[in-house]
């Protein structure tokens, strides 16, 4: 692992001076180096269990850490191959190229570090370059905000370590969270706030502000490295609490609720919030890439809940969920990049007809929000559906409802951008464009043909998320052949993509059968016999659900409530300031007097 | 998965088909009986779906194609996974998510179809359609849930399996009545009859996501409706009516619940969108999630 | 009608579908002058216009038949071709009430024209003013039968004539110079 992680900081220091001379080979090198440790990793799979130390560091390789570095490496390695066209649009090549591949060495760390000072050295490694290059991005507020949210989750963090190493005398993490269970109070307060870490990260409601402003407004390429990536950094966090810190006799003395300690279910219920508050924020977005953002909220809500449901289906579920909801986001923020690259706009009231232009582009979108949306036959499907049979089996309503929220709900958000972008009147402004050129077009090509791959033969990843399951106590997932077998049924979705493949190839036969159709151009359709010229009056995409956005406009939205607490925070920091820095020297005596005072007295107290 | 599997798919497929056809030509008389008028020939239907096959055709890209066939090509193949009667072409593939969801890739090639045709009036329909799907789908899911954790089984034909042999009584229509009424209301909403049935209103945005189809594309619609209003009402009826001990009894149920959704639709105005989701999130959520809580957390019901 | 057996010249698989299409007859009224106001009394129950498989479309794309009851502005005509080329073949005219056939009581007026044949290729002339829902149920059974017979081929002829069509089209509406949306 060492041997991985070092190559990736010395290949930042490369591409760091690469790019100062040659941006582009620089950004090529990000790809290498990207690849190189996908490579390594995978190569790591059988050496389970193996400890490497370097300095005060200290790693273990684990089949967790081994399955989030996968996950994390597959989109860095992807994204990698958009970085060559963008050079010339950064402001800083050498600056992104190099954080690119440290923030990649810093989430590695962080999944194969065995101990909590280990752990919180790489997290901020990872946050601390990744804020480097929001700052990049369209604007400085968000990376500003997004530094904030990442501060508090990393105190809390830092908190939680602390605390955790100085009660139980150790720093391993499986070792001091196992100990914390003779402590029930600090056990309690080390689990919350080492949680907060993650929920910031993962963007949970209350913390998601800060994902569709830094990913709306982060340099295209790192996009989906945020949004497929780094967010998951907070899922582990949250796996690493619930997995290890014994949740049901820390918090025996609570309310269960169907067998959950009130704590956990109000978290798993802030899960519940995020999907259905991401989900609706979504809906009114008209920028694609805060679309997918507020996306990226609601997926995580499903992690959550299925991470803390630590059991065998929905957790199983939750990890899966994981993995493609990283490959579907990465390939569907790709492809808004194209579009982005393309006419320099990601309004979506701005573009139309993109389909006409950029087909493959298209498709991949396409297979992308499939899978987002949770439709069979691709990856997101198998793992809602087996979150929602864990959900229903043990009898969460409440949280099943939410879930079944966001995903009936992400046909409305996951919509919009495929028919205001890539659908309906192509633009004459847009009448020359380009498809991605092949570079771009491989690395869509391959996220789309995981996602694919994940739907039609789950077990690929099943088997892994058993064995996961095993190594922390719990019942595995069964996979038989082909089937995915839960206590609720199996499904056998190599049988449901056959099965649709033949319906397709029969409708297909009926469709050459049927005389041949005559091709008309795009503007000539019906208008109530209406002349109209302009494609861009006949192409509808602003106010896309007006009657359903009308139902919530008014509900209040908590960034203005964080705007308010800061402006407070701040206004009570000048107060106190001005107690201690004034021009008037009456205030400077008064100070002397009472430091005075303070002296005299203080010898005697 | 053998071959014999594919022909009992594609039967089920042609009668699923000719059954639901009828019976919508049926139901057009009668609704024309409501209306004190004679209306058409019962087998009008298949004249009309076959009309508009015979007709020529425009094409908007390929778009527009590709998405009138995966719509078609996802709907057919939920119609072969739905069990009729006990009698299943590909055993073990009923789960009641995966019958939603790929019920959903049909509606998604429609509309990427609808609105590849750049008719901004296609559109608007398939947001409504969309926004009336996510109104009618949250309440039947919380009770799919519930009828999930009492029965252990995610299968509808276990579903429809585990209501039969005490007559009546063992619907779980009349085991949980209020999640069978929200089940029938959804009905409503699923098969898009009145009152929820602003998406396609062609008097106001030209039948929404139809307006550009024409010739073989429309006729395909046709079946596709036809399709769909099969899988709709056959997974009401088994999740919640018992299904059917044998095929007649089966059909004959649900030709009833069939004619009693468009009788009843007969006398019904038009909600608005919004007023549509308001009434799903209002009345049916409200009862669902009362339901839900009677069954499971005070064990009522079973 | 003669007795005697006409040959017939169509392939079997266009007599099977004029068979579907003489018996599903779907409408697009282009609702101009008075005609319209006959068209509900046709429609409901007294008359019961889906006894013959019949019914209104929303749109161009779906309808076999264009019905133009009453008279034509040259603005209206304009966009009477403009939805009659976007019809989906076979398709057919129906010309309803006086006002199609010679101009009607606006026989004189400088804005409207007098003859639709010209224009566009009329199959039935339904003529009264107004034709009353028993005069169009007749006629509508007239047309089944002009098109189970392979009679209607007004879509035929317009394509066969089309220049002659455009040629007349343009004679009475005139090239138009187009600033924008609104101003023609």
């Amino acid at each position: 692992m060492i041997t991985v992680i070092a190559l990736l900081v010395a290949s930042a220091l490369i591409s760091y001076l690469l790019t100062k001379k040659w941006p582009t080979a620089g950004a090529f090198f990000t790809i290498l180096a990207s690849l190189g440790a996908l490579v390594g990793l995978y190569l790591l799979k059988d050496s389970t269990g193996t400890i490497e130390t370097f300095g005060y560091l200290n790693f273990k390789m684990t089949t967790i850490g081994w399955y989030f570095a996968m996950v994390l490496g597959t989109v860095y390695f992807t994204s990698a191959f958009f970085n060559p066209d963008w050079m010339d649009q950064m402001l800083y090549p050498s600056a992104y190229n190099a954080f690119y591949v440290l923030s990649f060495a810093g989430t590695i760390g962080l999944f194969f570090a065995q101990d909590l000072i280990t752990l919180f050295v790489c997290f901020e490694t990872a946050v601390w370059s990744s804020t480097f290059i929001v700052l990049q991005g369209k604007s400085r507020r968000a990376a500003w905000i997004y530094f904030v949210v990442s501060s508090i989750g990393s105190m809390a963090t830092l908190f939680a370590v602390i605390l955790a190493g100085q009660t139980t005398g150790t720093f391993d993490i499986a070792a001091a969270f196992g100990l914390l269970a003779s402590d029930p109070l600090v056990a309690g307060v080390v689990f919350f706030t080492f949680v907060i870490g993650g929920l910031t990260k993962i963007g949970i409601f209350p913390f998601h502000i800060w994902l569709p402003l830094a990913h709306g407004s982060a340099p295209h390429t790192f996009s989906p490295v945020l949004s497929g990536g780094l967010v998951k950094l907070g899922a582990y966090l949250v796996f690493l609490a619930a997995a290890y810190i014994p949740m049901n006799s820390i918090f025996s003395n609570w309310i269960f609720v169907l067998n959950k300690p009130l704590p956990v279910y109000i978290l798993m219920a802030l899960g519940a919030v995020s999907i259905v508050v991401g989900t609706l924020r979504a809906i009114q977005q008209d920028d694609a890439k805060k679309l997918l953002a507020y996306s990226s909220v609601a997926n995580g809500g499903y992690i959550l809940i299925g991470i803390l449901m630590m059991d065998q289906m929905a957790f199983a579920g939750g990890l899966m969920h994981l993995l493609n909801h990283a490959v579907a986001s990465a390939a569907a923020f790709l492809a808004i990049a194209v579009v982005a690259k393309r006419t320099g706009t990601t309004k979506m009231t701005e573009l139309g007809g993109m389909i006409h232009r950029m087909p493959v582009t298209y498709i991949v979108y396409l297979i992308a929000i499939i899978s987002m949306a949770g439709i069979p036959p691709m990856g997101g499907f198998v793992s809602k559906w087996m979150i929602f049979q864990g959900l229903s089996d043990k009898g969460f309503i409440f949280l099943a409802m939410a879930s079944a929220f966001g995903s009936i709900g992400s046909y409305l958000y996951v919509f919009r951008p495929l028919s205001a972008v890539f659908l309906g009147q192509l633009s004459p402004r847009h009448e020359e464009l380009k498809e991605a050129n092949p570079l771009m077009l491989i690395s869509m090509v391959i996220l789309t043909l995981m996602s694919l791959g994940l739907g039609v033969f789950p077990n690929m990843v099943l088997t892994t998320i058993a064995k996961i399951q095993t190594s922390i106590g719990l019942t595995p997932i069964m996979t038989d052949g082909f089937k995915t077998m839960t206590a609720n049924g199996s499904v056998n979705m190599f049988e449901v993509f056959v099965v649709f493949g033949y319906g397709f190839v029969l409708m297909l036969i009926l469709f050459l059968v049927l005389p041949k159709s005559r091709r008309v151009g795009l503007m000539d359709t019906y208008t109530s016999a209406e002349f109209i010229y302009t494609p861009e009056l006949l192409h509808y995409s602003s106010n896309f659900y007006a009657p359903f956005e009308r139902l919530y406009a008014k509900w209040p939205s908590v960034l203005p409530w964080f705007t308010r607490a800061s402006t407070k925070l701040k206004e009570l920091g000048e107060w106190t300031e001005s107690f201690f820095f004034s021009q008037s020297p009456t205030r400077g005596v008064m100070w002397l007097v009472v430091i005075a005072i303070l002296a005299m007295v203080g010898g005697s107290l | 998965m053998t071959l014999m599997n594919f022909i009992y798919g594609f039967l089920v497929l042609i009668g699923a088909f000719v059954f639901q056809t009828t019976l919508t030509g049926i139901n057009r008389k009668i609704t024309a009986r409501i209306q004190k008028r004679r209306g058409p020939k019962f087998y009008q239907q298949f004249i009309d779906i076959f009309k508009a096959l015979s007709k020529s055709s425009i094409t908007h890209g390929w778009v527009y194609d590709f998405g009138a066939i995966m719509a078609l090509g996802g709907i057919a193949a939920t119609v072969i996974f739905i069990p009729v009667a006990g009698f299943q072409a590909f055993p073990g593939l009923d789960n009641v998510f995966v019958i939603s969801y790929v019920l959903a890739v049909g509606m998604l090639g429609m509309a990427m179809s609808a609105a590849g045709s750049g008719n901004p009036w296609a559109s608007i329909g398939v947001s409504r359609a969309l926004t009336n799907m996510l109104a009618y789908d949250i309440p039947l899911m919380v009770v799919v849930f519930t009828l999930i954790f009492i029965n252990k089984s995610g299968s509808v034909a276990d579903l429809a399996l585990l209501q039969q042999g005490s007559g009546v009584f063992g619907w779980n229509f009349i085991k949980l009545p209020l999640g069978g009424i929200v089940a029938v209301v959804a009905l409503f909403g699923m098969l898009g009859k009145k009152p929820f049935d602003s998406f396609i209103a062609p008097a106001e945005i030209a039948s929404g996501p139809m307006v550009e189809y024409g010739g073989k594309q429309l006729g395909m619609m046709f079946i596709l409706h036809e399709l769909m209003t099969f899988i709709e009402v056959s997974l009401i009826l088994n999740m919640f009516f018992g299904g059917g001990e044998t095929l007649v009894i089966y059909l004959i149920k649900y030709a009833l619940l069939y004619t009693f959704t468009n009788i009843v639709s007969q006398v019904m105005p038009r909600f608005k969108i919004d007023q549509a989701v308001l009434f799903f999130f209002r009345v049916p959520l409200g009862m669902a999630l009362l339901q839900g809580i009677l069954v499971i957390f005070l064990g009522w019901g079973y | 009608m003669s007795q005697e057996i006409k040959k017939d010249d169509r392939k079997l698989w266009e007599v099977v579908g004029d068979y579907f299409r003489a018996n599903s007859i779907w409408m697009k009224w282009y609702c101009t002058g008075c005609g319209a106001i006959e068209m509900p009394p046709t429609m409901t129950s007294r008359f019961d216009m889906e006894q013959l498989g019949m019914g209104p479309m929303a749109t161009p794309r779906q309808a076999d038949v264009l019905l133009i009851t009453g008279y034509l502005s040259t603005k209206t005509l304009r966009r009477v071709i403009y939805s009659y080329e976007q019809m989906q073949d076979p398709k057919y005219i129906v010309g309803f009430g006086s006002c199609t056939l010679n101009g009607g009581i606006y026989y004189d007026s400088y804005a409207t024209i007098n003859q639709l044949d010209k224009y566009l290729p009329v199959d039935l002339y339904i003529a009264g003013c107004m034709p009353r829902p028993e005069a169009i149920m007749n006629s509508f059974g007239e047309l089944i039968e002009m098109i189970k017979r392979g009679e209607a081929k007004g879509w035929k002829h317009y394509q066969e004539n089309y220049d002659w069509y455009k040629e007349n089209q343009m004679y009475s509406l005139g090239e138009v110079m187009i600033h924008d949306e609104f101003h023609e």
